[in-house]
């Protein structure tokens, strides 16, 4: 998952998910780099918003949470058999997102 | 429940947007602009350079999560000429209403760039050209209820008090307390400010997506792309719960289970990033 670091953050090693673009929106680096101590170096010189490298992502909420809250949200059309569809390929998704 | 009085929505007055003095300057601004008859891409690019603010934040957004474009565009008149006058009056829209919308509505802002990026990458999935155009379609969509929130605001919250108690959707509560929904206002705005007429239509029936007449497609698109959005519990529109989809919608779309998985994945990416920036 994309996770976004601030510059004093960046720590050489780190795998770049997201191009990394100035303010103005010119590119300095695409995906898949890895930061080497002189990328970080440089970085944190630069005018960027923040990089984006491969972590999990902190969820706010705990998976039985968004479970409830899926439940919640979809009660009124429980019983529709496409919504049902819809709901289950959301379960599966927030599952997935606790996984890793 | 039905209230004695319904709030007469009136066309005339939401058309004249630079009069009412709860619109914020830089809408008003926009609004004039984009309303112009014969206005061209020249015009509307030498005013968004003219200013640099403006300038910067047209190009966070052209390339953001929402468009196809990341990091790739540098020079406004090349996203002006890129994009085309749609896409363009949009974002400018998008832009100017980013504030007021997470002002009157909390919440909205994340929900409407959820439905912008899931509505784009629906129309890539069935190949449509100019996806683009349905970022700014995913991305207005829920326009009226800003509008509606700056002039009648007591009579909206009573509205998403009802959706909330009667666990129904807003755009049903709405219809209890005004004469006209946010869809239709969002509708004549559309219409003022010179869309096109099948990005007026989506619009107007992203929740009755079955009255669209010239774009039955491109309006299941925005319909299916609003409840998937509301599904993941991305942001917050106004009500808490999952509205039904209509069936022909999604069998127009004809989307797998991998494709609606892929379109979560990619909300989850753009609205993360709202609460990770800065500003």
């Amino acid at each position: 998952m994309a996770k976004k670091i601030q510059l004093a953050d960046l720590e050489s090693g780190m795998v770049i998910v997201k191009p990394v673009t100035m303010k103005n929106g010119m590119v300095i680096l695409g995906e898949g780099v890895t930061l080497t101590p002189a990328w970080v170096e440089r970085l944190q010189d630069m005018d960027i918003d923040g990089v984006y490298i491969d972590a999990p992502k902190e969820q706010q909420l705990t998976k039985e949470e968004a479970i409830v809250k899926l439940n919640a949200r979809f009660e009124p059309v429980a019983d529709r058999p496409y919504m049902n569809r819809l709901k289950k390929i959301l379960a599966d998704h927030i599952e997935d997102l606790y996984e890793k | 429940m039905k209230s004695e009085t319904v709030i007469n929505v009136r066309k005339s007055k939401v058309e004249n947007i630079s009069a009412l003095p709860t619109v914020p300057g830089n809408l008003k601004r926009i609004s004039a602009i984009i309303e112009k008859p014969r206005v061209t891409l020249d015009e509307i690019g030498r005013f968004v350079a003219s200013d640099p603010a403006l300038a910067s934040k047209v190009l966070k957004m052209v390339n953001s999560a929402m468009y196809g474009f990341p990091g790739r565009i540098t020079a406004v008149s090349y996203a002006v000429m890129l994009l085309g006058l749609n896409v363009v009056k949009g974002l400018l829209l998008g832009i100017s209403v980013f504030e007021i919308m997470e002002k009157t509505m909390r919440g909205l802002w994340a929900h409407s760039v959820g439905c912008a990026v899931a509505a784009r990458c629906i129309a890539e999935k069935k190949g449509i050209k100019d996806p683009e155009e349905f970022s700014i379609a995913g991305l207005l969509h829920d326009l009226g209820k800003v509008i509606l929130m700056l002039e009648y605001q007591n009579e909206y919250e009573k509205a998403m008090e009802i959706a909330a108690n009667d666990k129904i959707p807003i755009f049903k509560a709405e219809v209890e307390i005004f004469s006209n929904g946010h869809a239709e206002v969002a509708m004549w705005l559309m219409e003022k400010w010179r869309f096109p007429r099948n990005l007026v239509e989506v619009i107007a029936y992203h929740h009755r997506p079955s009255l669209s007449k010239i774009a039955p497609l491109e309006t299941a698109i925005i319909h299916v792309a609003d409840i998937i959005v509301r599904a993941r519990g991305a942001g917050f529109a106004g009500d808490y719960f999952v509205p039904e989809l209509n069936t022909q919608a999604l069998d127009l779309l004809s989307l797998s289970d991998a494709d609606i998985k892929d379109i979560l994945l990619r909300i989850d990416d753009a609205t993360d990033a709202i609460y990770d920036s800065a500003d």
